[in-house]
């Protein structure tokens, strides 16, 4: 936790507790949402592609975050349960003609259960069992999305979905749903960071810190462990209901065991048991993604053996792989934790210690 | 012998066969878990890059048979040292799930290297083992997996002779048992797991003959180290003779449906046991059939 600014204090807990405590973070805050309102007339469409994509991650990372992060329960499925709401989404849309406004939370609640079913064996395993058990939800997934019926969630040949329209908008381009992405990420947001600082959120983090403990407390192991896994999953299927109507193609394809990977290294290099951190973890990621994207084809010159198909791929893994075990050596607490430092020192100023 | 019994002698031996594969790739699995509790989800990874190996000394500089299989073996060792002193000896006294994810993160990066190092395309692996099938009656095997089935259980064999009866592999024994305790009486658990590092990518090698004889080699194929994830929960993760017997039995359970049930769950049934075999197994008995200690339960 940062330290504030000489000077100030409160008289009371609620405003101790608030998001938002003093006048600069209100003034920092408007700024920052101006600033996201006016986004897509500054930038090219390409950065606004980008910037939806990374929205879209942003809400299954910080559901991890919510499932790993806090309440301590290691989840290698997010990706699954990110395609389960993409496809009870797509299929809701496809099959009885559902708006997006019902079709995305009932895609979260479709992620959501396969989570929680999922979670359920966590109250008996813990740790690396546990990342076992969502492995084998990772792979069992795809295979069952694609032996099901065709006209439940399209099978081999997956779910073509027709735009999103509200009153007389129809969501089909970057910057129409530039907006419609961004104001579900930060309703997410918001949401996620209320929930960890209520009776739940409390309740994540005592079972996280310590489960035999935390049950001491009157804490009802099963419901919360259940519940971490269902909220978490939740926002992976909120996820994967945006995901079904910007890209407007669902397959099984798209939600593997890799994604799922990317997105528990995001929380890692953004530091685990933040909401902040799982934001900072994509942006980087996601920053690093492009970059190689831009340096491909310097890269082919460099390495011509590889074949250009295959090289993004490959420079991905290297540097993604690399970069996780790289800050689990060094720096296990994550981008969150130099943030806090550089935003502490600059607040005590010219006062040198934290 | 009628024609299905034939037929069901066929699947049967089959799956065998294919299980001591996987119990062979679970045996490098258990090697390394036995001495550092790593739980190496980039097992796959090893295998199929100790197969590159291979694949280079072998097919891109052509060396004599056992020159090559030697450099091999040397180089899959080399990277077992470098895996642990590289990235698990700064991490040892961390909590587990940073040793969880660090191997999640060196699995990607091997990934990544086979693709820079050798490039994506598929290649063909060397024979090393001859190409025609095994004929025993009327039943056909394929030359590789029959070998393979029966040196893995010779190498399971050896290894646990060594791991209980030499003074060597007691230490290593001691070790997988408790550190501290390893420690106090003046074993390195240091050394020991770097030594686990190095045995187990050595199998993990031989695994990978096994595997891709005669076949193409792909970077993708390294997804048989998540595939025999539920041989080793079976076995329990320290029992080195668990892994024959978890290995025969999700290879007959899978070579069976593959048979009998595939044809009406459309080909989801054989590819899905294992893991819905693992889940129960996670629920009903965590320790696995033959695994030590009882895992704390919540």
């Amino acid at each position: 936790m940062a330290l504030l600014p000489c000077g100030i204090h409160f008289e009371s807990y609620n405003q101790d507790m608030g998001i938002i405590r003093t006048k600069s973070q209100w003034v920092t805050l408007i700024a920052f949402l101006f600033l996201l309102l006016v986004l897509p007339h500054i930038l090219s469409i390409r950065f606004i592609a980008m910037i939806n994509t990374a929205a879209i991650i942003c809400i299954a990372v910080v559901g991890l975050q919510i499932t790993t992060g806090y309440a301590g329960q290691i989840n290698l499925g997010q990706s699954a349960f990110m395609g389960m709401g993409a496809f009870v989404c797509g299929s809701l849309a496809v099959n009885f003609d559902l708006p997006f406004w019902l079709a995305i939370p009932a895609g979260g609640l479709g992620g959501a259960l396969l989570g929680a079913i999922f979670g359920i064996p966590a109250l008996r395993i813990k740790g690396l069992y546990l990342a076992i058990t969502t492995i084998a939800a990772q792979i069992v997934f795809p295979l069952f999305i694609m032996h099901l019926p065709a006209n439940w969630f399209g099978a081999l040949l997956g779910l073509k979905i027709e735009p999103a329209t509200l009153g007389g908008i129809t969501f089909n381009t970057d910057i129409s749903l530039y907006y419609l992405i961004i104001t579900t990420t930060c309703i997410m947001t918001l949401f996620a960071l209320n929930l960890i600082r209520s009776r739940i959120g409390r309740a994540f983090v005592a079972i996280r810190d310590n489960d035999i403990a935390a049950e001491m407390m009157g804490i009802n192991l099963f419901f919360y462990k259940t519940l971490a896994f269902f909220i978490g999953a939740m926002y992976a299927g909120v996820a994967g209901g945006l995901w079904a109507y910007y890209i407007r193609y669902v397959g099984a394809d798209q939600f593997t065991l890799y994604f799922s990977v990317w997105y528990v290294g995001m929380i890692i290099v953004g530091g685990l048991g933040n909401i902040l951190g799982a934001i900072l973890g994509v942006i980087f990621i996601q920053s690093l993604r492009e970059i190689i994207t831009h340096l491909g084809p310097f890269l082919v010159e460099f390495l011509p053996q590889v074949g250009s198909a295959q090289l993004w791929f490959a420079g991905m893994n290297v540097v993604l792989g690399g970069v996780i075990i790289l800050f689990l050596i060094f720096e296990p607490r994550g981008l969150y934790h130099r943030w806090s430092i550089l935003k502490t020192s600059f607040r005590i100023w010219p006062f040198p210690y934290l | 012998m009628s024609f299905y019994l034939i037929d069901f002698l066929q699947y049967t031996f089959d799956g065998a066969l294919k299980g001591m594969l996987y119990a062979l790739i679970a045996l490098a699995f258990i090697v390394i878990y036995r001495a550092g509790r790593i739980i190496n989800f980039a097992q796959g990874e090893i295998v199929i890059f100790g197969g590159y190996f291979v694949f280079t000394f072998f097919s891109l500089i052509n060396l004599p048979f056992w020159i090559a299989l030697a450099f091999s073996f040397g180089l899959a060792v080399l990277l077992g040292l470098l895996i642990e002193r590289g990235i698990f000896r700064p991490l040892i006294g961390q909590p587990i799930w940073a040793i969880v994810m660090v191997t999640i993160g060196l699995m990607i990066l091997l990934q990544g290297l086979m693709i820079i190092i050798w490039g994506g395309g598929e290649q063909l692996f060397p024979l090393v083992f001859a190409r025609e099938p095994v004929r025993i009656g009327p039943l056909l095997f394929t030359r590789s997996i029959f070998w393979g089935g029966i040196s893995s259980f010779l190498i399971i064999f050896i290894l646990s002779w060594v791991f209980e009866k030499t003074r060597w592999g007691l230490k290593l024994t001691i070790v997988a048992e408790d550190h501290q305790m390893a420690q106090s009486l003046g074993i390195s658990v240091k050394r020991s797991i770097a030594i686990a590092w190095m045995i187990g990518c050595a199998i993990s090698t031989f695994a990978a003959i096994v595997l891709l004889n005669g076949k193409e080699i792909h970077f993708s194929h390294s997804i048989i180290g998540i595939q025999a994830l539920p041989v080793v929960l079976l076995a329990g993760m320290e029992s080195i003779w668990g892994a024959p017997l978890a290995g025969l039995i999700v290879g007959l359970g899978a070579s069976w449906a593959d048979a009998y049930l595939d044809p009406y769950t459309g080909g989801v049934m054989s590819e899905a046991f294992p893991y819905l075999l693992m889940l129960i197994v996670l629920l009903i008995r965590p320790q696995g059939l033959f695994g030590w200690k009882i895992i704390e339960r919540v």
